[in-house]
């Protein structure tokens, strides 16, 4: 039985009608196939070490915990005086290490889903939009440099993701209102060839969503 | 070679075999990324984050259903979480010149058919949309789609019905179209 809502004509109409919607452009095999094979060959190699998973949550946990010692430290007339406060100073290396970490893929999560909101509004660049992404990649840029000079950026691997990073968030930053779509499409350019996303999304560990994403996704 | 050979080769390491099941199906993992995003270089980096992932835990594939339904169910999660990702961050840092500009595109009148259509297709909610895309623009059957969204066969199909219903609505200035 025909449901009341059924109407053959309409659906045909429509699904002749629908193919216009973001019609799919020639599938570029070769360039992508090339981009998968980089980062499966650097996925091997980028990655954050696998512990970090658990890590991750245990250090959000770590500093939730300091936060709310300061916090509490710092409130009048809390408890009889008597109140044991968690300070920076009794924090281990291996905690620290771990601070560092949480850090790192926070940041790299934030850095991915800028670039990626980038490339993809590569097509509307006007003044507010280049002006806003300039910005915004010269906060990442500050964070990259402290990454570089923290113990994160010990490790080789990592350093030279963000040393790729500071490159292209470099080139972003200097994009003013009067740029044209040249400037974009070399920035994207370098991206490409230095597979810079897919490297970044390889070096972000499966870890627990909100430790993840926090502040960033 | 069938699949589930290619797949073994895959498995152990012959690049070649990973070209050739990637050659096999990138060309619909593509277009449907790219019908779900409506945007060249997100198609592309869904793509590859795809078949990355798809290669990357092809040890956990037990054959159990076709490979393209367990490949179509990671382009589908890849595609979705990427645009959830992307839109929470243009809502965040979207400023007030952003703002102003839509006030501007919202004064265009009498926008044509593929305009109100393209609006009307962005403003359905997420999960009609998809079934939507899939079904009646790119050919999938309720099974694959159920399987790729993780929802029965007849989630699938009520929501295609209200997609279509929901669409209806929104296009009824252009009625004559389909009653003639």
């Amino acid at each position: 039985m025909m449901d009341q809502h059924e109407d053959p004509k309409f659906e045909q109409w429509l699904k002749n009608a629908a193919r216009t919607y973001h019609t799919p452009h020639p599938t570029p095999r070769e360039e992508m196939w090339k981009r998968i094979e980089d980062a499966r060959r650097n996925r091997h190699v980028i990655e954050l070490r696998p512990w970090m998973r658990w890590a991750v949550a245990a250090a959000a946990v770590l500093i939730l915990g300091i936060g709310i010692g300061r916090w509490t430290a710092h409130q009048p007339n809390a408890g009889n005086g008597t109140t044991t406060v968690a300070t920076a100073d009794s924090t281990t290396p291996a905690q620290y290490d771990l601070v560092y970490q949480v850090a790192a893929t926070q940041y790299l999560s934030h850095t991915e889903a800028f670039l990626t909101s980038f490339r993809a509004d590569l097509g509307s660049n006007h003044a507010a939009k280049s002006a806003r992404f300039a910005r915004q990649a010269r906060d990442l840029l500050s964070t990259t440099r402290l990454m570089l000079d923290s113990p994160a950026g010990k490790d080789q691997r990592l350093r030279s993701l963000l040393e790729d990073l500071e490159l292209v968030l470099v080139q972003i930053s200097q994009l003013d209102a009067a740029h044209n779509g040249h400037d974009t499409e070399l920035i994207t350019q370098g991206m490409n060839q230095s597979n810079v996303l897919p490297k970044l999304r390889s070096a972000i560990p499966a870890g627990p969503v909100p430790v993840r994403t926090q502040g960033a996704l | 070679m069938d699949e589930s050979q290619l797949i073994a080769r895959v498995r152990a390491g012959d690049s070649a075999a990973a070209r050739a099941l990637y050659d096999a199906h990138v060309d619909r993992v593509y277009r449907l990324a790219f019908r779900l995003a409506g945007d060249d270089a997100l198609a592309q980096d869904f793509t590859q984050e795809t078949f990355i992932r798809a290669f990357d835990r092809l040890g956990s594939f037990r054959g159990d259903a076709a490979f393209s339904t367990w490949l179509y169910t990671i382009t589908t999660t890849v595609v979705l979480n990427g645009l959830r990702k992307v839109k929470r961050f243009r809502q965040r840092e979207t400023d007030i010149d952003d703002a102003h500009d839509v006030g501007i595109a919202q004064r265009h009148a009498e926008p044509d058919l593929k305009t109100r259509l393209k609006q009307a297709i962005d403003d359905l909610p997420e999960g009609y949309r998809t079934v939507f895309l899939m079904h009646d623009v790119e050919g999938y059957t309720h099974e694959e789609i159920g399987a790729a969204l993780g929802v029965e066969t007849g989630t699938s199909k009520a929501q295609l019905s209200r997609a279509r219903a929901k669409l209806r609505v929104a296009l009824s200035d252009f009625a004559g179209e389909w009653v003639t």
